[in-house]
């Protein structure tokens, strides 16, 4: 053989460190939040942790004996398990393809945050003056300035997916310098990511403890705590709670995209995988809940700040009206005076109408926000009220940006280690091949960063890698459980472990898992039907708000391109495979026959 | 006598009533919030605060009118409130029935909103003329923007960081290169026929072409000392 031994983990805790760096990732940090409030509360914990025995520990488990035994990136672990189905492994590289175009764009604008945040007055917190000098920017006035800084400053977005324009040369400088620094992360593939998620894995805890402290000493923090402990229980009557809670513990652990795959086949043969997977697993769901009491005590905070900003301005409003001496009204009575001031003068209150805002916390409360919206405008509403806060927003930003840069980690290797197992690759050195895919990456995602990116990021978000991955996954198990045969993959286990797998394990991959993934996927296949048209949130300039608008034709075309071309990889490969095998066998029967 | 100075005084006193009344079209309503401006140290508001507020108008209007010399007088208020609020309206000073116009009041008005902000501790927020849009500051845009010098040092940095470790791994190579030579010097030695090198799991096992030379047996000093 002669070519080089597979590289190794320098050690058993780098393979644990770099499988949390990639496995806790922004979903962890506004998802898991949004889904806690939007099912009850506390009691989301009781499916969200089910979940994570029925499926998640099983399917991760299974990912990871997958790749230590094979030794090989998902291309070549699923062909050495069933010839017919490698192309299992290629449509989780087509899924990783799809994620590293896309999720960078994210360390870009939380490099773009962190770099705004070095200055006197947060640029988020104040609305610009407009031209003539009398009064706000009306797009920032109708929104918030915050909203404002992330869709017109930040973005620079357009109205609609069809209108574009030019590079935004702020976020092209930060997605540079985000790919540059994957680059430097993966540049000797997992001699130097290894050395990384030291980092990467530990110091975002670390963030979140400060923020732990901090948010817990806020104003109002309770109201936000004792806001996602309440628990609903009538809520765990709705099956979308149990759907969205497989959903998430299956794509927060990172399943199908052949990271924990090319991760794992780095290992030693006798690694122990088995502790390895829990301890990911639970810390992965640890952090979930860590980080939403944290978002929960930042939200009580800003919900407690709305509210007596609302009680403030209904106290002027009452002042001015009813020309009362200052002193009458203070925050306390405001509600108070309200009634006495309708009862009084009845005709002059009926006149104030729709100026007098109904002034609620758990409205404030209930205003549930996931995603980019709750990372970049939620967080930098809260910050810019916290004392000193160009410090928190610091703290806050490079938190996102380590979480984000150790999940790039992974999906860059899931295609790495693959394409380095065909032997025409192999000859390519790490740094070359690294380099290039980089480059690659780097130049079709400058296209995320025109003023219709953000339309396109959602789009890549919300079908590159969600669908393709449950099928994938379903295969997977199906292959390994049926296909490749449970008894078998026992004997692999025990020769790596020493011990077979529990009676637990064998139900899950065998029974439970499938059952699970096939339920999501037909509820998946219904909603599409059910829904009707896609839509997406556009941002309108005039009302200061998104508004849902229908994808265009070449839009809902290219996201059946994104879901076609990932799934269409396991049946194509399994025809292509067959072709072959048949030319190959005829081949060999026509030789045999000619030399007899 | 006196009783004539009486009578102009009350028909001047209520013509100039009726000058100023709530909501007249060239007169503008005041409103100020010395407490929430100050807190603790706001100060009572009583006649001699309108009578500086009135004189304040007057220097404005003066400062809008080149030569015309506005008087305290001039400036007539009503409608005083508990709020801290009240109507004005303005005289000109040589024909006190006259009302000079709203347009003028407020041009005047905003050119000296400063000094008469400053005159009461307050500022465009706490004292409102109701209906005159204060002149916000223009924005300081400093000549690079603050991120992109950030972005500079971070990128610098990397920039640092990359160069580093390029170099390194060129120096590290360049040592490999050095250290295999000397082992194929030793190894040409011994003529050993190596088998076809196999994957072995025992780690301390290095390949090379020449044979499998087994680390942990390896000596370091070729010659045994005495």
């Amino acid at each position: 053989m002669g070519e080089d031994a597979r590289p190794n983990w320098d050690s058993p805790v780098q393979f644990l460190l770099a499988c949390v760096s990639y496995a806790v990732g922004l979903g962890n940090v506004w998802r898991f939040p949004y889904l806690c409030q939007m099912h009850g509360g506390g009691g989301f914990l009781i499916p969200y942790l089910l979940m994570l025995f029925l499926e998640g520990v099983p399917l991760f488990y299974m990912e990871l004996a997958v790749g230590q035994k094979m030794r090989l990136g998902s291309i070549g672990a699923w062909s050495a398990i069933n010839p017919y189905l490698g192309g299992v492994g290629l449509a989780s590289m087509v899924a990783s393809v799809y994620i590293c175009l896309y999720y960078n764009i994210i360390n870009a604008w939380s490099f773009w945050y962190l770099f705004n945040s070095f200055q006197s007055v947060l640029p988020w917190s104040d609305c610009p003056v407009n031209s003539n000098l009398t009064g706000p920017l009306e797009e920032c006035q109708k929104a918030s300035s915050t909203q404002y800084f992330f869709f017109r400053e930040t973005l620079n977005i357009s109205t609609s997916i069809e209108e574009n324009g030019g590079i935004h040369t702020g976020q092209a400088l930060c997605l540079l310098l985000a790919w540059v620094i994957t680059y430097l992360f993966i540049i000797h593939g997992i001699k130097s990511s290894g050395k990384v998620v030291y980092f990467t894995a530990t110091f975002p805890y670390v963030v979140l403890v400060i923020y732990l402290i901090r948010g817990l000493t806020l104003p109002g923090a309770i109201h936000g705590i004792t806001y996602l402990f309440t628990p609903k229980m009538e809520e765990l009557a709705n099956p979308t709670a149990w759907i969205n809670a497989a959903t998430q513990i299956f794509f927060s652990l990172g399943l199908g995209f052949g990271s924990l795959i090319a991760f794992s086949s780095y290992n030693q043969y006798n690694n122990n995988f088995e502790h390895q997977a829990f301890t990911v697993a639970i810390i992965n769901s640890g952090t979930s809940i860590f980080a939403s009491i944290v978002t929960f005590s930042i939200y009580g905070f800003k919900a407690t700040v709305n509210y007596e900003n609302c009680l403030e301005r209904t106290r002027i409003l009452l002042l001015n009206s009813f020309n009362l001496a200052e002193d009458t009204i203070s925050m306390s009575n405001v509600l108070d005076w309200i009634k006495n001031l309708n009862a009084t003068y009845p005709e002059q209150f009926a006149e104030l109408g729709n100026k007098l805002e109904d002034c609620d916390l758990n409205d404030e409360l209930d205003t549930a926000v996931e995603g980019v919206g709750l990372a970049f405008i939620v967080y930098s509403e809260a910050i810019q009220n916290m004392p000193l806060p160009q410090l928190w927003s610091v703290l806050y930003f490079v938190m996102l940006l380590l979480i984000g840069l150790g999940s790039m980690l992974g999906n860059m290797t899931a295609i790495s280690t693959p394409l380095q197992d065909f032997k025409i690759l192999s000859k390519v050195s790490n740094e070359v091949l690294n380099g290039i895919l980089c480059l690659i990456f780097l130049l079709f995602g400058l296209a995320f960063t025109t003023p219709s990116g953000n339309y396109w990021f959602t789009m890549f978000n919300d079908y590159g890698a969600s669908f393709s991955l449950l099928f994938v996954v379903l295969i997977e198990v199906i292959t390994v459980s049926y296909l490749y045969g449970i008894k078998r993959f026992e004997k692999d286990i025990e020769d790596m472990l020493g011990h077979r797998p529990n009676w637990y394990l064998k139900i899950m991959w065998m029974i439970v898992s499938p059952l699970l993934l096939i339920a999501l996927f037909i509820f998946y296949i219904v909603n599409y039907i059910r829904g009707g048209a896609i839509t997406y949130q556009a941002w309108d300039k005039e009302l200061g708000k998104t508004v849902v608008t229908d994808y265009p034709i070449f839009g809902q075309f290219f996201i059946a391109l994104l879901l076609v071309s990932a799934v269409s990889c396991v049946p194509l490969t399994a025809l292509y495979v067959y072709c072959t095998n048949r030319k190959r066998s005829t081949s060999i029967k026509e030789s045999a026959i000619s030399a007899s | 006598m006196s009783g004539k100075v009486i009578f102009l005084l009350s028909v001047a006193l209520s013509s100039a009533q009726q000058l100023c009344t709530p909501g007249a079209s060239d007169g503008y309503k005041v409103r100020l919030s010395i407490q929430t401006a100050l807190g603790d140290n706001a100060y009572a508001w009583s006649q001699n605060e309108l009578f500086l507020f009135r004189a304040t108008l007057a220097f404005a209007m003066r400062n809008h009118f080149d030569g015309q010399d506005f008087q305290v007088a001039n400036i007539i208020v009503c409608d005083e409130t508990q709020r801290v609020s009240f109507w004005f309206v303005v005289t000109w000073p040589d024909d006190a029935a006259r009302l000079v116009d709203g347009s003028e009041v407020e041009l005047a008005i905003r050119k000296s909103r400063k000094r008469i902000n400053s005159a009461f501790l307050l500022n465009d927020r706490t004292l409102e003329f109701v209906g005159i849009v204060p002149t916000l500051a223009a924005p300081q845009l400093p000549a690079t923007p603050p991120w992109l010098i950030a972005f500079g040092v971070v990128m610098g940095a990397v920039g640092a960081g990359f160069v580093i470790l390029v170099v390194s791994a060129a120096v590290q190579k360049r040592r490999k290169k050095k250290e295999n030579v000397v082992d194929v010097a030793e190894d040409e030695g011994s003529d050993v026929e190596a088998p076809p090198p196999k994957p072995l799991k025992n780690g301390s096992v290095r390949q090379d072409p020449n044979g499998i030379s087994n680390v942990a047996f390896c000596d370091d000093e070729r010659v045994t000392q005495m």
